[in-house]
């Protein structure tokens, strides 16, 4: 007997390790998110599918966010993360966009809306988009972004993170997040972190840190695995 | 309690934040009627606009929001394995656009009338998933667009029937005139307002 009925790919987020908004010290959250709780639908094809090769719009090819020019390298601490792009079944997602973006050194971004009072690096823009391999992997060079204090907040700072979206094999696997760095005091004190109800969701943003001796080059390496929604979710590419 | 063969648990959302790159957007990238800023476009279906504004609370524009727009091609099919129909979709046409909002808030999309599909929940009428992220929304906001020319398809789509009926209308685009030799659709997004007013969101 053949199956005719498909497994269920996609269940609904878990609420308790999602944030939880609004968030004190960040008024976005308080103008921008709906005041009606989200409306349960069917998920039909169009939320199941998803665009499989995005490449003609969103071209990769910019994986070393460190060096934007020969011979013109970004301060700070140069840095190598990688991991692996997964579905909750643990099969690597191949093919996915990853899109990376992040503060310079000194905790100031390369964009016009940023206006604060730190140093621009003008060797280092921190924008990048790579995909994964066959097995899921990703890897970038960057170099570690410093924190900044949220402005208007009443003092609190963002601890270094870098902003990460994947577009993954159907609309349901969609996921932009954050990865932090393991051992940074202020992850404690972060409100965007420490949203996720469940502390024990928090620790799966944190980039871990390779022991030094097991690096072959002169920089530091982080891993990092990203889980997206969705069971047996990984098509073969058409 | 252990499970063993427990999935793994998803990598929690967090906002784009307010510095999303500019530089991410390429000419084309709002236009689905291309593979890209330089391919031809699709000969298949009608050429439509779709365009509006992203309010936040109080009206005002959300501006630098990111729209990410996904639909079925002219005949309801898409280019992905899980549609029994992919090998039939139309080669010339993603699906997939992405569009930030200006200091009004507005954004715009050229793209094609998608066509209806039989889905095991029920008849599909034509419509555009469109997702929403921003500084401050710290999961994307996902909504459906659908148009006043299928009224009877409309009535009987089994997503916008689980809109309580008084909000449907909320979800249908508006006629906004003909630009660029197209038809123009309206949409505009209130993400938080008055329970009239706001725009209905789904469960992602």
């Amino acid at each position: 007997m053949t199956r005719r009925d498909p497994p269920d790919l996609f269940a609904p987020y878990d609420e308790s390790a999602q944030p939880a908004v609004p968030i004190e010290g960040y008024a976005n959250t308080f103008r921008r998110n709906p005041a009606r709780p989200p409306i349960p639908r069917p998920y039909t094809r169009t939320a199941r599918t998803g665009p499989l090769d995005l490449s003609p719009k969103l071209k990769p090819g910019d994986d070393n966010l460190a060096v934007i020019a020969p011979g013109r390298i970004a301060l700070g601490q140069l840095i190598h993360v990688s991991g692996r792009v997964l579905d909750e079944d643990g099969r690597g997602v191949p093919g996915a966009v990853v899109e990376l973006w992040q503060a310079n050194a000194a905790g100031r971004y390369f964009n016009p809306l940023d206006t604060r009072d730190a140093p621009l690096d003008p060797n280092f823009v921190g924008n990048g988009r790579t995909l994964t391999d066959r097995e899921g992997r990703y890897a970038f060079f960057t170099i570690k972004p410093g924190a900044y204090p949220v402005p208007d907040s009443g003092r609190w700072w963002r601890p270094p993170h870098v902003h990460v979206s994947i577009l993954g094999p159907s609309t349901l696997s969609r996921l932009v997040t954050q990865m932090y760095f393991s051992g940074e005091p202020l992850n404690a004190h972060d409100r965007l972190l420490n949203s996720l109800p469940d502390a024990a969701a928090r620790p799966r943003l944190l980039a871990r840190q390779i022991p030094p001796q097991e690096v072959e080059g002169e920089w530091l390496a982080f891993s990092w695995d990203i889980v997206l929604r969705g069971r047996h979710a990984t098509p073969p590419a058409p | 309690m252990i499970r063993p063969n427990a999935p793994l648990p998803p990598t929690a959302w967090h906002t784009i934040g307010p510095f999303f790159p500019r530089t991410f957007f390429r000419e084309g990238d709002n236009d689905l009627t291309r593979l890209s800023a330089e391919a031809a476009p699709t000969a298949r279906g009608e050429h439509i606009l779709l365009r509006g504004r992203v309010l936040e609370e109080g009206g005002r524009p959300c501006v630098n929001a990111v729209l990410e727009a996904w639909q079925a091609d002219a005949a309801g099919r898409f280019r992905h394995p899980l549609d029994p129909g992919w090998r039939e979709a139309d080669p010339d046409f993603l699906g997939w656009g992405r569009a930030w909002t200006d200091a009004e808030g507005a954004y715009s999309f050229r793209t094609v009338m998608p066509g209806g599909y039989a889905d095991p929940a029920g008849p599909r009428a034509p419509h555009v998933d469109l997702a929403v992220l921003a500084s401050g929304i710290m999961r994307r906001l996902v909504t459906t667009v659908f148009f006043p020319d299928f009224p009877d398809a409309n009535e009987a789509d089994p997503v916008l029937r689980a809109v309580p009926e008084g909000l449907r209308h909320l979800l249908v685009a508006r006629p906004d005139g003909r630009s660029e030799g197209l038809r123009a659709f309206r949409f505009d997004l209130l993400l938080r307002g008055a329970p009239d007013a706001e725009t209905p969101f789904f469960v992602d």
